[in-house]
């Protein structure tokens, strides 16, 4: 089953002489469950990408469906709502809230959910898994780059959302930090059936993956693919 | 650097206009209330020549050198620009002390007793006097009629203009150089060139022509404004008064005063300072908003010199220009209501020093013109602070940077307390726990924010509260010099016991249904005895009469003013006043200690007493309370002459009484204008009883002097018209109508209020302005911050709420802080500034509450707003930029 499609999406950034086609003509459908991995060279679009996905931005033209959802029909407070309930952030420089501790950290997003109960089994469950429970009440200026992905994971994860949108997560990483957090990421996603798409432009990472989706110019490319794809593109 | 400079101020537009619009302000309100004050000073300088003559100093001299010197008389060290000649040739002391003077003109010109009809005498039965003296004379006819004085017939040859400080019992009549009188003393009025120091050419003078200094009489008023006694050093006045047991800060403060012009001088120098503080904090915003940029800068080899250096060009070139303009805007519009608020610095309400009372004082100020002065020296002075300052400032902005390593320059601030709490395991609202968590992140920085927003807030409560003061002490001061502020006063010209108004001139007045509040009241001098512990309650206070009793006035007339006797006790004299029921009720506002109760006063025979009140506004009546008892000597109205008064006579010419104290004042209410208010002297002591007191306890029957306001509708000259009419048989009576000098008054004290609340409320724009510029900075500093959470699902509506939160506590503490500092700190150094320094009577006027809550109301509001205006514009943004910051 689907879980992300997105038809003819554009995005073009500018206008008239200055105009940027950040993305031509997109279409994609994501399977739940599915790993994919975004590749690309530096600005193919890739996190323009994720962003559209994300609701972070808005696409010039097409449509993005979400759980069957039309997300650009939602209005900004229900797609902030809805992108809090079903889609977890990771990006590259891990924008963790500097003022707060890991815990708080990671329950951050749940409290802007009135009313609702924060599962701190889960989120201890969560912690120990990444590895971090014994740092957390450390802040993130304590922390090394990966103690702080895997703090920002465990946040994206806090919410169990149904897509994972991770932008260079391992962007900052080591070789040795990449391959844990990719662990974790691949685990999460197994344990919890959840989706990710995983923005890299690191080729030996993304060929892990399930999927890999490779993006040039605005355009999805065809490529050589050692999994089949669960899902189809549109092709440039 | 310049072309850095440049591109900076231009990238960094809304920036560049703030620090311009700073510095517009603060230098139009650096150059404006310095040009204000400076224009204040200069037209008081004008009122009190009119007031005490345009000359610096007199000396007697013998007549050879009287004849010697000359005006422009130019020797090293001075030039004198002018110097009059006067000489008294008789003196006769009938029913006033009348002086016969024979002057020239340049004398004349310097006290201003131009002619106003007629000619000079030029013969020796001639005379010309002023109006006033010719009135009280007796003189009704014109021109050329005879005038008796003593055994003489004088032919009136012409009217003089009256002058202002005239001395109580001494009137001046003009006589020709034919005149021959019994005596002859000859004065030098000198006046000096006002550019060079007066003290100076006045030494030079004295050492050419051989005087000693003792003979010098200076005319205080005048030259306190141009430097007519030499300054001791600030090092020496400081030192004295931290060190001296006498010294104080009060005693720093007028000295600094008189010898400094600290009125005007601290002004400027607080400006400036007030004027650093904003733009410095403005700059230090915009910096710390391109510091990664400098980072940066610093990366590709550009040296922390060369970021200086583009600081302070970029600095200088928008205060060149910011500066004049605002100079230009400041004293130009100023220039132009200058003479609506004529009154703010003039018009003596809070210490008229020349022994005029308030309201003579203002009719004689009324006769000038008030002009504007630009103060340049302020300018200049603001201009070279500034400009250094600004050096100063860049230097501290790169010595920021020099302290911080590349990458905290770059990566911005992560210097806060880490606290081991998990706040999400006690079900705390996050939003809360993260807005206080940025706010006070760094401690040091929010103390610096609410510092800057409390500013202006209190400075605006301290104005308010000054000027409530203010009000009250003018109306107060207004009632006790001049007797409760009543528009008509009738007094007697005269130095003498024997002259009063009899009781049925006063049932006259309160009958007339043209008048109202009718204020009679009796008057007698009298001797307090005290034995040397109690005079010496208090050792400071032992010299507190040492220079009455060196004034020769009081020497002559009642033997000084305060005697030590054999017996080692002291006898001080005191006027003694009998007051009506009302008047007694409306000394309450005075009261330093106990109670007053007409009907006690009068069945337990109590009085009122005032306390003695030294330079620096501290009170004191020989270690005396309410409750305690003194004893009074007055001289008994059989058989009294003038002599009775220096208290030298036997025992049976005087009545003398003990009474208990019901209640320590500051001051008397009406007072008389004589006796022992003369010379410099104001205020003097005083002892206050009931009307009927004074008949039952010492058979004073008749008044001294009366004031009465006339009834709501009247016509003034009408009501003037008719108590001249009634008190035309009473001997020596004079009549002044001070409507115009209580209008003025009250004129003054409203443009005083307008004024300061004016200033007040710019210094609170300017300071608004700072703080919606602090606010926007310390919102915007944490966009990144607010775009994560924005990411991860706050609505926008959550964040609005998050923001409100930011501006409600801000305003919210900012409160807190200027309450705190206006309650423990601000008002109390208020308090001891008006009550010892500006010595104002009365201190319990507090700051409207409503003031107060708006004052409140408005911090939070303006705190609102500020952050609100950011978080708009981080709303509009992209989330991902935002983040990406």
């Amino acid at each position: 089953m689907s879980i992300l499609k997105l038809q003819n999406v554009e995005k073009i950034y500018g206008e008239k002489e200055n105009q940027v086609k950040a993305l031509r003509k997109i279409d994609l459908q994501v399977e739940e469950g599915e790993f994919v991995a975004v590749v690309g060279t530096s600005g193919s679009g890739k996190s323009t990408l994720l962003n559209l996905i994300g609701g972070l931005d808005n696409p010039t033209q097409g449509k993005i469906f979400i759980k069957n959802r039309e997300v650009g029909s939602l209005s900004r407070k229900e797609l902030t709502i809805f992108r809090r309930r079903n889609i977890g952030f990771v990006f590259q420089n891990y924008s963790l809230m500097p003022v707060l501790n890991v815990y708080d950290n990671v329950a951050l997003p749940l409290t802007f959910d009135k009313g609702k109960h924060i599962n701190r089994k889960y989120i201890e469950e969560l912690l120990r898994e990444l590895g971090i429970w014994e740092k957390r009440k450390k802040y993130p200026n304590e922390l090394s780059g990966g103690q702080q992905q895997r703090v920002a994971i465990a946040r994206a994860l806090a919410n169990k959302p149904a897509i994972l949108l991770a932008d260079e997560p391992t962007g900052n990483l080591d070789s040795a930090t990449t391959v844990e957090v990719m662990g974790l990421l691949k685990a999460s996603c197994k344990k919890y059936r959840q989706t990710i798409i995983m923005v890299t432009h690191n080729e030996a990472i993304a060929q892990t993956c399930d999927r890999v989706i490779h993006i040039e110019d605005g355009c999805i490319v065809t490529g050589n693919r050692r999994f089949p794809a669960k899902g189809g593109d549109g092709i440039c | 650097m310049l072309k850095l400079a440049w591109k900076y101020m231009r990238y960094y537009k809304s920036q560049t206009v703030t620090i311009f619009v700073s510095i517009l302000l603060t230098a139009s309100l650096l150059s404006g209330i310095s040009s204000l004050i400076y224009s204040s000073q200069k037209n008081d300088l004008v009122n009190s020549k009119t007031i005490c003559g345009d000359w610096h100093y007199y000396i007697e001299t013998e007549k050879d050198l009287y004849d010697f010197v000359e005006s422009g008389e130019q020797a090293e060290g001075y030039h004198l620009e002018q110097c009059g000649k006067m000489e008294i040739r008789d003196v006769v002391a009938e029913e006033f002390l009348i002086c016969f003077i024979h002057s020239d003109e340049t004398y004349r010109k310097m006290t201003h007793r131009d002619l106003i009809e007629g000619t000079f005498p030029q013969k020796e039965n001639e005379i010309a006097a002023d109006g006033f003296v010719l009135n009280n004379l007796g003189f009704s006819g014109n021109i050329g009629d005879s005038l008796r004085i003593g055994e003489q017939e004088y032919i009136v040859t012409g009217v003089l203009k009256s002058e202002w400080a005239a001395s109580s019992s001494e009137m001046e009549v003009f006589v020709s150089d034919s005149f021959v009188g019994r005596g002859s003393q000859t004065f030098l009025y000198l006046r000096f060139n006002e550019n060079e120091k007066l003290y100076k050419q006045l030494n030079s003078f004295l050492q050419r022509h051989k005087i000693s200094l003792d003979a010098v009489v200076v005319n205080d008023e005048v030259t306190q404004y141009l430097g007519g006694e030499a300054p001791q050093s600030i090092y020496e006045i400081v030192k004295f008064g931290l060190t001296n047991e006498e010294g104080n800060l009060t005693y720093i403060v007028l000295k600094l005063q008189s010898d400094y012009n600290l009125a005007y001088n601290g002004m400027l120098i607080l400006l400036c300072l007030f004027s650093l503080f904003v733009v410095y904090s403005v700059f230090n915003i915009s910096v710390s908003k391109r510091m990664s940029e400098y980072g940066i800068l610093q990366t590709l080899g550009i040296s922390e010199k060369q970021i200086g250096g583009t600081l302070l060009l970029e600095l200088w070139i928008l205060f060149l220009t910011g500066y004049p303009l605002g100079c230009f805007l400041g004293n130009g519009i100023l220039s132009l209501i200058y003479d609506k608020f004529s009154g703010v610095f003039s018009g003596k309400g809070i210490a008229a020093e020349n022994g005029l009372s308030v309201a003579d004082q203002t009719l004689a100020e009324g006769t000038n013109a008030v002009q504007f002065f630009v103060s340049v020296d302020a300018m200049i002075f603001g201009f070279l602070f500034l400009l250094i300052s600004l050096a100063v400032v860049a230097l501290v902005v790169v010595r920021v940077i020099q302290k911080q390593s590349l990458k905290d320059v770059m990566s911005g601030d992560t210097s806060f307390t880490k606290r081991r709490k998990i706040y999400t395991l006690r079900n705390a609202n996050m939003a809360n726990v993260v807005v206080r968590k940025f706010m006070f992140a760094n401690k040091k920085k929010v103390l610096g924010i609410l510092l800057s927003l409390s500013i202006g807030g209190s400075i605006f409560l301290c104005t308010t509260y000054m000027v409530e003061n203010l009000k009250v002490h003018t109306e107060l001061s207004l009632m006790s010099d001049d007797g409760l502020g009543s528009e008509y006063r009738i007094s007697l010209k005269s130095d003498s016991l024997e002259d009063t108004i009899p009781e049925k001139v006063v049932d006259k007045i309160k009958s007339m249904p043209e008048t109202t509040d009718v204020y009679p009241t009796k008057y007698s001098m009298g001797e307090l005895q005290l034995t040397k512990n109690e005079f010496l309650a208090d050792e400071n206070w032992k010299d507190y009469f040492k220079y009455q009793n060196q004034e020769l006035y009081f020497i002559q007339r009642y033997n000084s003013i305060c005697n030590q006797q054999e017996d080692e006790t002291y006898r001080i004299k005191y006027d003694v006043y009998g007051y009506d029921e009302e008047m007694i009720k409306q000394l309450q506002e005075f009261i330093l200690e106990g109670e007053i109760q007409s009907e006690e006063l009068l069945k337990e025979n109590k009085v009122i007493v005032t306390a003695n009140m030294d330079g620096q506004g501290n009170y004191y009546f020989y270690g005396k309370k309410p409750g305690d008892t003194i004893t009074l000597r007055v001289p008994k109205t059989e058989n009294y002459t003038d002599e009775l008064l220096k208290f030298q006579s036997s025992e049976e010419n005087y009545i003398e009484k003990e009474f208990e104290i019901a209640a320590i004042v500051k001051r008397p209410l009406a007072q008389e204008k004589g006796f022992l208010n003369a010379e410099v002297w104001n205020n003097a002591q005083s002892i206050i009883m009931t009307n009927e007191q004074m008949a039952d306890d010492f058979g004073i029957v008749n008044y001294s002097f009366i004031n009465a306001s006339s009834n709501k509708g009247m016509e003034s000259e009408r009501v003037s018209n008719q108590l001249l009419q009634i008190i035309r048989d009473v001997p020596k009576a004079v009549f002044q109508d001070y409507t115009y000098a209580i209008d003025t008054q009250k004129n003054y004290l409203k443009q005083q209020q307008i004024f300061f609340s004016s200033i007040a409320v710019i210094l609170l724009i300017i300071s608004l302005f700072h703080i919606m510029n602090s606010m926007n900075h310390t919102i915007l500093a944490r966009r990144r911050e607010y775009g994560i959470i924005r990411a991860i699902g706050i609505t926008d509506s959550g964040f609005y709420k998050m923001i409100l939160q930011t501006g409600i506590w801000y305003g919210l503490l900012a409160d807190l802080f200027i309450f705190l500092l206006y309650n423990l700190v601000l008002r109390r150094i208020m308090n001891y500034y008006m009550a010892h320094v500006l010595q104002f009577l009365h201190l319990t006027s507090n700051v409207p509450n409503m003031v107060l809550i708006a004052i409140m109301l408005l911090n939070v509001a303006i705190a609102i707003l500020a952050v609100m205006f950011p978080a708009r514009k981080m709303i509009k943004e992209n989330i991902i930029n935002e983040i990406r910051g």
